[in-house]
Order: structure tokens, then sequence, then C-alpha cells
């Protein structure tokens, strides 16, 4: 099976590593497979959504087609849509 | 409840009374509800516009802080004049010539973990339009406790997030911290301070979350319970994603680590103040 390619748009939190971009394109069957290609490409920005355990960061969330998704193992679709959202606090 | 309104009053709400969605019973709870707004800022300002004006009979606001010149650019019932002065006050005097039917209870204070539970007791819905993580993780764990609904909305530069939160009422209601167990290290996020905020778009949000609110009040249309609403400003993009429930979530899940605002995981996240001005 050919690994497809997802469309990421990040939260500005991350938006210093990707050079301001906020819709980015990856490859990767699975969540963690696509913070790896993301972050060959950007490096440093993995370690902003997964901890040191392999564990999504507790202030940041990452949805899949517009539902939550928590686990790196998350399989993925060619032309999946992921956001990634950290909290805010401005008010 | 009291159904009667003055002659006045069919004219003021007359554009609300001829929805058939609040007519005049829904404007009668308008009139009976009582809001707590949390910030006399960038949010809080047209959010206590918008619901004076429509005629939420009680309006608290909680503010420690006065007015700064660099406020004014979003903070719109703050006038030049009005430099030096508490915000709560100003916000007072700004309701008063919206509405003079409007009670307005102005709480010049911090947000903090001994007044919190005794603060939000006093009224029927709580909306946050507060500017650090202390402060909003406090109020989603005060109004867990005290079983009230939060309308909660946040922004930084371009980018907004808005959520009603009802996690007293069990499953399927997440609260805040089912989406974000825990805020982030101070350094990782800026504040509006440092990083700037669209004045336009505390106002977009402001109102949107004061439609939120008076769609609780009324209980109308659909909640945005269980949904986070995200607005890019500079896409003209708005997504609503799916939150949900965590069973291990720390306030609201089966074992909650936080039982109370003295729990230690509680007083960690009141512990860091992040944003100013």
């Amino acid at each position: 099976m050919s690994t497809g390619t997802v469309e990421v748009r990040l939260a500005a939190l991350l938006h210093s590593y990707t050079r301001g971009a906020r819709v980015v394109h990856a490859p990767g069957a699975t969540l963690g497979e696509v913070f790896d290609a993301l972050d060959e490409r950007y490096p440093g920005i993995r370690f902003r959504i997964v901890d040191e355990q392999d564990r999504m960061r507790r202030h940041v969330r990452v949805f899949v087609n517009g539902a939550d998704a928590r686990d790196l193992a998350t399989p993925l679709a060619d032309g999946d849509k992921l956001y990634i959202v950290g909290a805010l606090s401005g008010g | 409840m009291n159904r009667d309104f003055t002659e006045a009053e069919l004219h003021r709400y007359a554009r609300h009374i001829i929805l058939p969605e609040i007519g005049g019973e829904g404007q009668a709870k308008l009139r009976a509800a009582k809001v707590l707004v949390i910030g006399a800022g960038g949010l809080g300002t047209p959010l206590l516009q918008y619901l004076g004006a429509a005629g939420v009979g009680t309006l608290g606001v909680v503010d420690h802080d006065t007015v700064a010149l660099s406020n004014l650019q979003r903070q719109v019932i703050h006038r030049t004049a009005d430099v030096g002065a508490a915000k709560v006050e100003s916000a007072r005097r700004a309701l008063g010539e919206i509405n003079p039917e409007v009670r307005v209870v102005a709480h010049q204070a911090r947000l903090t973990p001994e007044n919190a539970l005794a603060l939000v007791s006093d009224y029927d819905i709580v909306a946050d339009g507060s500017d650090n993580f202390a402060t909003r993780y406090l109020l989603t764990d005060a109004c867990y406790f005290a079983q009230k609904t939060l309308v909660a909305a946040a922004i930084l530069r371009f980018e907004a997030q808005l959520s009603t939160y009802k996690p007293h009422l069990g499953p399927p209601h997440p609260c805040y911290r089912c989406v974000f167990p825990e805020p982030p290290p101070p350094e990782s996020v800026p504040s509006c301070a440092q990083a700037g905020v669209l004045g336009a778009m505390a106002g977009t949000m402001g109102a949107w979350q004061a439609t939120e609110v008076v769609k609780e009040i009324l209980g109308v249309g659909e909640s945005l319970s269980g949904k986070l609403l995200l607005y890019d400003a500079l896409d003209a993009r708005v997504e609503r994603l799916a939150i949900t429930r965590r069973p291990d979530c720390p306030l609201c899940g089966a074992q909650p680590a936080i039982t109370s605002l003295d729990s230690p995981l509680a007083q960690a996240s009141y512990a860091e103040v992040y944003c100013g001005d």
C-alpha cells in the first residue's frame, strides 16, 4: 500500500518552525509518520507536539478530519486533513 | 419569572421579541439571567456591550486592572478619557449608557482560588474573556465544582478559539481540561502584549461569545458544548472540531486528580501568570 499525503493546518504556535506557513503537506500512513516527516523538513517541530515518551503533549490537540486523535498510531488516508491546535490564553 | 414589560422595554427589545426563538418569554429569561464576565478587555468589552444591549438583567464584571492607552485599540467600551480608571468602573459607566435597565456588579479583583467559587456561584452562566492560563484553569475548575456553564473564548494574533463547557451535566459534555489537561510551559506561548492581537478579531469573538451566552440562557439552537470553534482571521476561515470527554480527565474523569481548588494539580495550573495588558 502506498503512503498517502495529508494536509496539515498548523496553529500559530508552530509557525516559527514552518517559516510562517500555516498549511503544509506531508506523507505518512499514521499520525506518527506524518510528525516524523514534518520533523525532517522542519527540525524541532515534532518535539512541540510529542513528548519524550512519544505521547501527545497535554496542551496540544490533533484533529483528523475534525475528530480528536490522541494516538500516534492513528491511521491516515491520502487527502486526510489534520489540524494541530495549541491552547490560547489571550483575551 | 416576571413576564411583564414596560412600554420602553417592549420598544428596546422589539427586534428580539419578534424572533420566534426569543419572544416575550425569551426576553424575560434574558432579564432574569445573571451572567459573570471575567475580564473587561478585548473579549470582555464587546461581550458586555452585547449582553447589556440584549437586556441580560445582571452582569457581573471581574477585572483587577485599570485602563491603559494600549488597551484602546480593541477594548471598545473604554475611552481615552478612561485611561487610568478601573476597568470595571469604566465598564459600569459604559453599560449604564447603553442600557440603564441592566444591573452591573463590578468586582474589582483578580479571580483567585480564594474568591472563585463564591463569585461564580452567584451567577447562572460564566463567560471567560481572561488573558492568562492561570485564570482559565481556575475558572474551568470553579465552574465545574459550582455546576455552572462556561462559555470561553481565547485570542492571539489572528487566531481565536471558542467553546462552551458544561461537564457538570455528565457525559458526553467535555471540560476545558478534557481538551487541554494542563497549561503549556510558560515560555512556549506568548501573551497578547508580546505577540499582538488584531483588535477587530477580539470584537468578532466577543460578539460570538455573547451569541453563545444568549443561546445558553434561552436554550435555543445547537450548543457549542463538545465543539471547539477555531477562527483564523487571516484566512477568513472557521473550523468546528469535535472535542470529547476524556475518561482520564484530571477534573471530570472517572478518577479525577482535582477534587477541589486546593488539589496540588489544580494549584500548579493556577501558579503561572502569563500575560498582562
